[in-house]
């Protein structure tokens, strides 16, 4: 039905994919599967227009198309379901199904009622219970989720693909969605399906491809795979024998910094961990299992619903940011251009930026002092700069990185939070950050990093958490770190059982 | 049947209409407080409101368009200025019938609407810097065309414009009403639904399958469309030229859309800029007869046209407060419905 070979695509120097290949049969269910980075979401962005691959064919019935925009997707016959949802929020529920496909009366005005009765039916199949003219952005995640993917079905596609539609689904919708995929699979539509959730894979597909670094591993049929292999296939190694195991009671002798006891935040929903002086602490897990949520909320920038936070011996109640920094915590996030670097501003002044959050508002600073500040960090930390007067954009990504850590080190917080942050930065630099937080933890600093580079984390953490659906599902210690157990975890493969 | 009644109240309530429509009601009021029902309503005083405001209302209808589509034009007064030198000039200098002259006015808003519209949608310069420049652009070109203020539209035609249809329709209700059913008629088409969309997400419309610079294009040249006509109001209202004039309608209407309601793209409908305009426009009524009042009672009274503007300058800022508090209360909505989820969430999670 329809086959994709030898596509590429990459974001400046970053290869997302790499010859990467995919096919679909009629009437057959097909899992996409990889980890991080793996490039299947850049995949279902090529299938579904918003990307333009730079090489490659997709081919449609044996016949070559081109794909380069929604509209011709659409026109090929290929509707998706999007995991960040396409649903205007401010639009009605009729309005967004019907949204593209119009169906048209007189004069060319919309036929509301030929509108009413091909959504009524795609929703009664769907179990969606909802107002019609209700605005998408009051309905519950969960029924946007269904809407979603019943405005793809409306299209009549070829081919459907499903983007972790389940991720917020409940139990009895998800059996709702497999029943109608498994009636679309009878009239011949090629289903293809993105998930985490390793007991829906073997519960819907009939065969599995698994994309690593951009390339595509294997194409096999499910019924052939055990989860083992699938594992093997995404890592390039075979788990040993022994889960994950939780284990959150850890006894230290070191003092405990941080202590959250079962915090809940939107998409953090049962989340307990202890961080000791001088310890790094990974948090692993694939994207938007509630990382970001979680460290935002130690910092201050979200409160949370339930749970507490005890950090230094003391329950928080941080109202922002501010507050979190005062006391001794330092924060880096991975989105340079929205979070850290003031991107107009001078080196030097970004390196400060820091240090003045700390200080009186209305202390007087120096140039002298400012300078020999960032120059003393410039070449701790081995920022490659010109002038430090320069703008900060006038560093490559690397460094304006470093630029950030360093800005945070040269503080010496006792804590210091990092949300990817080494996203797309180069090895060399990474490498570099690495041995300054490490050295800073000798110091007594702790850190806690998020990262969607596994070996990234296995390299720097002590110990890993991982988060999966807002919940821990394994505590990796130093000792018993491994790839293949990483992976497991953030699949949901705990000893409790499949994550479904 | 009250049922129905009730929930459509309810409705009207969570409407993005209603803060502009309870601000239209509470100046309605306050007219006919200072004025008394029995002369605010009587047709001379409705025909003298809607022939010196219609230009605004008409300008506020077309700005509401584009502010649903997410973008703004702010060269949108002095645009009026243009199709008033252009039906005022082709006239006296080419000797051009009035009718085609006023054909010709609204193909020349069309067609600066669609240089608006090339900037925006298509080299995707921020619509406030870019129609922003356009201003100057289109001041430029109305004092080529008519360097001093000058001409006259004949008597018939002005008089017709004051007039009032079989004794009470004013005549320049009548064209913002036929505006409004020309809006009714086109929210109904895919355009309608499509700049919703647009407004709201361009990403998302993008990936529903719509060309958001085809819409947005679209949206300038529907705009281009009303202001030609508000221009010819315009002119019928002066009965004559001026090629630098009514420039702060762009934001005038800018501020009368945000008072209705209407959110940066998305959100709204024309009704609320409607709304919107008719607050302003009723404020600054009442404001004036009020200080008329006040020197007819108080003897020795005297008091500066400034203050009468700041009085109701300071009204609409209120106004304009006024709407970030129903904001807050749309935003209530979206947290319950979340909470739900949330709360949803549990219970399935305890099944499983």
């Amino acid at each position: 039905m329809i086959s994709i070979k030898g596509v590429n695509k990459s974001f400046g120097t970053v290869v997302a994919l790499k010859d990467a290949r995919l096919e679909v049969k009629e009437g057959e269910i097909m899992a996409l599967l990889g980890s991080n980075g793996s490039g299947k979401s850049t995949m279902i962005k090529i299938l579904s227009g918003l990307y333009n691959p730079n090489s490659g064919s997709v081919e449609i019935d044996g016949k070559k198309v081109k794909i380069k925009s929604c509209v011709d997707a659409h026109n090929e016959g290929i509707a998706t379901a999007f995991q960040d949802l396409s649903l205007v929020p401010t639009m009605t529920v009729i309005d967004n199904l019907v949204l593209g496909i119009e169906p048209l009366g007189k004069f060319g005005l919309l036929n509301r009622v030929k509108a009413v009765r091909m959504a009524k039916d795609i929703l009664d199949r769907l179990g969606v219970v909802c107002d019609m003219d209700a605005y998408v952005q009051t309905l519950p995640m969960s029924t946007q989720s269904m809407i979603e993917v019943a405005k793809a079905i409306l299209l009549k596609p070829k081919v459907l693909l499903l983007d972790e539609v389940t991720a917020s689904l409940h139990h009895d919708e998800i059996q709702l969605l497999f029943n109608l995929v498994r009636e679309l699979k009878a009239q011949g539509i090629a289903i293809l399906f993105v998930t985490h959730r390793m007991g829906e894979v073997f519960e819907l597909s009939d065969r599995v491809t698994i994309m690593r670094s951009g390339i595509t591993v294997i194409d096999e049929d499910t019924s052939k795979l055990s989860m083992d292999d699938i594992v093997y296939y995404m890592t390039g190694k075979r788990p040993d024998a022994g889960k994950a195991e939780i284990n959150l009671e850890m006894k230290e002798e070191r003092e405990l910094i941080l202590d959250v006891k079962n915090l809940k935040q939107s998409k953090v929903r049962d989340i307990s961990l202890q961080a000791y002086k001088g310890e790094i602490i990974g948090i692993a897990g694939l994207q938007g299992q509630g990382q970001p949520t979680f460290i935002r909320t130690v910092l201050g920038l979200m409160k949370p619903e339930d749970g507490s936070i005890i950090y230094k011996g003391k329950q928080t109640h941080y109202k922002s940011p501010e507050n979190g920094i005062k006391n001794g915590m330092g924060f880096i996030s991975g989105d340079r251009n929205k979070e850290s670097i003031f991107q107009h501003r001078s080196i030097e002044e970004n390196i400060y930026a820091g240090k003045a959050a700390t200080q009186n508002i209305f202390k007087y600073v120096t140039v002298k002092e400012m300078k020999q500040f960032s120059l003393d960090a410039i070449n701790a930390y081995k920022i490659v700069a010109g002038n430090v007067k320069d703008p900060a954009t006038s560093l490559s990504g690397g460094n304006q990185q470093k630029l950030v850590v360093s800005r945070w080190i040269a503080l010496a917080p006792d804590l210091l939070l990092l949300d990817d942050p080494t996203k797309g930065v180069d090895v060399h630099s990474r490498r570099e950050i690495q041995q300054i937080l490490r050295a800073s933890a000798l110091k007594g600093m702790t850190v806690i990093i998020s990262s969607s580079e596994n070996e990234e984390l296995i390299e720097i953490s002590d110990r890993i958490y991982v988060f999966y659906e807002g919940e821990i599902s394994g505590v990796l210690k130093k000792e018993d770190m491994s790839m293949e157990k990483l992976v497991a975890a953030q699949m949901g493969m705990t000893s409790e059982g499949n994550g479904v | 049947m009250i049922e129905n009644i009730k929930n459509a109240i309810i409705r009207f309530k969570r409407s993005p209409a209603f803060t502009g429509f309870a601000l239209f009601g509470f100046a309605l009021i306050l007219n006919i407080i200072i004025r008394g029902p029995a002369v605010f309503f009587s047709a001379q005083s409705m025909g003298t409101l809607f022939s010196k405001n219609a230009p605004i209302i008409l300008v506020t209808m077309a700005q509401a368009v584009l502010l649903i589509t997410g973008t703004l034009d702010i060269s949108i007064g002095i645009q009026l200025a243009l199709v008033n030198v252009v039906v005022i000039m082709l006239p006296q200098e080419l000797g051009v019938s009035i009718p085609v002259a006023w054909l010709i006015g609204i193909l020349v808003s069309l067609a600066i609407s669609a240089v608006g519209g090339f900037l925006v949608a298509v080299l995707r310069i921020p619509s406030l810097l870019a129609t922003f420049a356009l201003t100057f652009v289109v001041m430029g070109i109305n004092v080529l065309i008519m360097n001093v203020p000058q001409g006259s539209v004949p008597k018939a035609y002005y008089s017709t414009y004051d007039s009032l249809l079989f004794g009470f329709l004013p005549v320049a209700a009548l064209m913002i009403l036929g505006v409004a059913l020309i809006w009714a008629v086109v929210k109904r088409t895919k355009f309608g639904k499509h700049i919703y969309a647009v407004g709201a997400d361009p990403k998302k419309a993008f990936a529903a399958g719509i060309n958001p610079t085809g819409t947005i294009m679209k949206a300038f040249l529907f705009k281009g469309f009303i202001t030609g006509i508000a221009g010819i109001a315009l002119t019928l209202m002066i009965a004559s030229g001026n090629p630098l004039q009514v420039e702060s309608y762009g934001l005038k209407s800018l501020a009368a859309c945000i008072i209705g309601g209407l959110g940066f793209g998305g959100w709204g409908s024309m009704a609320s800029g409607v709304y919107g305009v008719g607050f302003l426009v009723l404020i600054q009524n009442a404001v004036y007869y009020f200080f008329n009042f006040l020197q007819g009672t108080i003897v020795g009274f005297q008091i500066t046209s400034y203050w009468q503007n700041f009085i109701s300058d300071l009204i609409i800022m209120l106004g304009l407060l006024m709407t970030t508090v129903t904001a807050r209360g749309q935003r209530e909505a979206l947290k319950q419905g979340i909470s739900r989820q949330i709360k949803r969430g549990d219970k399935h999670a305890k099944e499983s």
